[in-house]
Parts: structure tokens; sequence; C-alpha cells
């Protein structure tokens, strides 16, 4: 399980909510409604669970040293925005999908971009440090990018990606299949048949 | 055929360069950091409005502008003035089109019922939309005029035609339109 999860669940059973519990409901609708009743501690371990996730997407999206303060921003957002969200277990999605607004509307300012060319892309073939990784995936296709990221950055895996993230499992393996085979080809490790 | 499961949900056979990409990409994963919240940021009211909730206040909406649009129907059909003074204390407080057998004043109240039917079929048909038939309407009867009152009546319009000229000319010589021109005439061929 993963640890942040696990982390939450063992706070939500310490402390009593005023919501009702009920094994049906996830986690997330649980603490957005104590949230929405005016419980604004339980938002921290909505962060807990998916500041992983929204670290991911953007690292797949923008500079790593900005992603840091941008992770804090979003959640702030989303926690004056919580009362708009119409279904509480969809949590995760929802803060996905403002993550990735937030990553576009960093690059519509004046932030300079670096464009990773072919020629970058071949330049060392082996023992690459994690930064250039990390560039060569951003240059991949935008579908793949963020699947591998939340893969190998965060280390979740893809059952996990599908439920934080509100894709299909289908999607995200196809993602994560199709992804690694072009990484492979631009790291310059010969790809499998 | 490749095995993809330690891609998926790393079970299966361990797959090392993946292996070797997760520890190297790992160095740059997520780093717990508590989350400051400003006293000042609270989340926004949400505002339930359940279905029940909404058709009701449809239905009070609809309520309260028939209401309204009564009262204005009932505030247009009231009698005029002079039937009201004509009519006793009481019925001048009603003035609703009730019929009673009051001894004291039937004819007027039957005055007033005509004169508040009439009043009704005047507001039916509102007569400045409507298309008039002056013959129809029997306004064409003009009183006969004696010969002084004739030949008055011909000087008169006279002076108006000459006055409509002058006007005319006037006018053209103001546009700088030469004089001679035949208007109202389409060119001929």
């Amino acid at each position: 399980m993963y640890e942040a999860e696990a982390t939450a669940d063992l706070l939500l059973m310490s402390k009593p909510l005023s919501a009702p519990m009920s094994k049906e409901q996830p986690v997330e609708a649980i603490l957005v409604r104590a949230v929405l009743a005016g419980e604004r501690d339980r938002f921290a371990r909505l962060y807990e669970m998916y500041s992983p996730m929204v670290h991911g997407i953007l690292l797949a999206r923008v500079p790593h040293e900005e992603v840091e303060d941008l992770v804090q921003d979003i959640f702030l957002h989303a926690l004056r925005k919580l009362h708009t969200l119409r279904d509480a277990a969809a949590f995760g999605p929802w803060v996905a999908m403002i993550a990735r607004n937030r990553a576009m509307d960093f690059y519509r300012g004046s932030h300079a971009t670096v464009e990773i060319t072919e020629q970058m892309a071949v330049e060392k073939p082996v023992s690459r440090s994690a930064r250039e990784i990390l560039d060569l995936i951003r240059s991949l296709p935008e579908a793949y990018r963020e699947t591998l990221v939340l893969r190998f950055v965060e280390g979740m895996t893809g059952p996990e990606i599908a439920s934080r993230t509100g894709l299909t499992p289908a999607s995200v393996r196809v993602n994560l299949h199709r992804g690694v085979k072009l990484l492979r080809e631009r790291i310059g490790v010969v790809a499998r048949p | 055929m490749y095995d993809d499961n330690y891609l998926w949900d790393r079970s299966g056979k361990v797959d090392l360069e993946l292996k070797q990409l997760e520890e190297i990409l790992g160095t740059l994963r997520y780093q717990p950091r508590p989350l400051e919240i400003p006293a000042s940021i609270r989340p926004g009211r949400r505002w339930n409005f359940s279905p029940a909730l909404a058709i009701a206040a449809t239905i009070a909406l609809v309520a309260l502008a028939l209401g309204i649009l009564l009262g204005l129907n009932r505030r247009q059909i009231r009698l005029p003035d002079e039937v009201r003074q004509s009519l006793p204390a009481e019925k001048q407080r009603d003035t609703s089109p009730k019929l009673s057998a009051s001894p004291e004043g039937p004819k007027q109240i039957v005055a007033a019922k005509s004169t508040l039917q009439i009043k009704s079929r005047h507001r039916e048909i509102n007569r400045n939309l409507v298309a008039r038939n002056p013959v129809a309407a029997g306004n064409t009867t003009q009183p006969e005029l004696n010969a002084a009152e004739q030949a008055e009546k011909e000087q008169l319009m006279l002076a108006l035609r000459l006055v409509s000229v002058k006007l005319n000319f006037a006018q053209r010589k103001a546009q700088g339109a030469p004089l001679n021109t035949i208007r109202n005439q389409h060119p001929m061929g």
C-alpha cells in the first residue's frame, strides 16, 4: 500500500470523525466532507496522500526547482475551492487537473523554456544523471511523461497511478509500455523486440 | 513476449534496466514537507440545492407572479369614479362587480354593471391596434356647407397649395438641386 495513504488511514483510525464512517466510502470522500464541515486539519491528510502525485505531475512539466512551491500553492488553491468539488471521492483526479492547469499557466508567463533536442538526447547514451533522464522523459509525448514520472520518480505502481489520477488502468498500462519503449530508445539502450 | 509485469506493479521477473531507472530517478522523489495553511484560507461555502428545494422555489415564484398579475387585473377593472360616487357607501368600499338585491339603488347597480361590461369589452380589444374602416365606422358624414363657407374653404385650400409649392421651391434651392427637374418620374427607356 502506498505510504502516505497508510499514514492517512492510521490517522483516520486514531481520531473519530464527525462524518459517519463507511467501509464503502473512499478515504478521500470522508476527508473532503470533514474539511468542508469545518475540520480544516483533515486537509493535511489529503495533502499527505496526494502531494507525491501532484509533485510527479508538475515534475513532468515544469522545472524541478519550481515544483516544491507549486505543490504548496496547488493545495492551498484546492482548499479554497474544495466546495466546488461535486464528487468528494474524485479528489485525486480533481487536484491532478488543477496541477496540470497550473503547469500550463506556468508557461503562459514569461518563464523561459529549454527545448530538448534530438542531439542532446543522443549525446550520452549510458550512465546519465537523474536530471538528464528527467529531461529525456519531458521530451516524450505528453501522454507518457506524467505516467513515467509517477512510476519511476514517485515510485507508484500502475494500479496506484490509475486510482489516483482517475485514468483507466488500461490507459496507464499502455502509456507505461509505450513510454518506456520510447525512453529506452532515447537513452540509447536497445529496445526489446 | 516481453513481460511488463514488473513495469506495471513490480511483480514478476525484475527488469534490471527498469530497476536502475527507478534508483536513479528516485533521487528526485517528493520529499514530504508540511503544508502551511494560512489562517485566512478556509474552504468556501457549499450551497446544497436539493431538487425538491429548487422545485418548491419555482412553484413559489410562479404563484407570486400569478398573484401580482391577478392583482393588476383587478385594479384595471375598477369602476369609474362617477359610477362609484353614485353608489352607496357600502358599494364604494367593495369595488368588485357583485350583484346584490339592494333595494336602495338597483338602477345604479345595473348602470355600474353595464359600464363595467363596456369597460371590460374595451379592455379586451385594443382599438389602437385594430385597423379601422372609416366607412364602416360611419364617420364619413361631413356637415353640409353653404356657398360662402364653400368659397372660404376653397380659398384656404388654394393658399395652402401655394405655401406648399413655395416651400418645395425653397427647399430645392437650399439643397442646390436644379429647379426645373421633374420629380417623381422614372427615366424612360
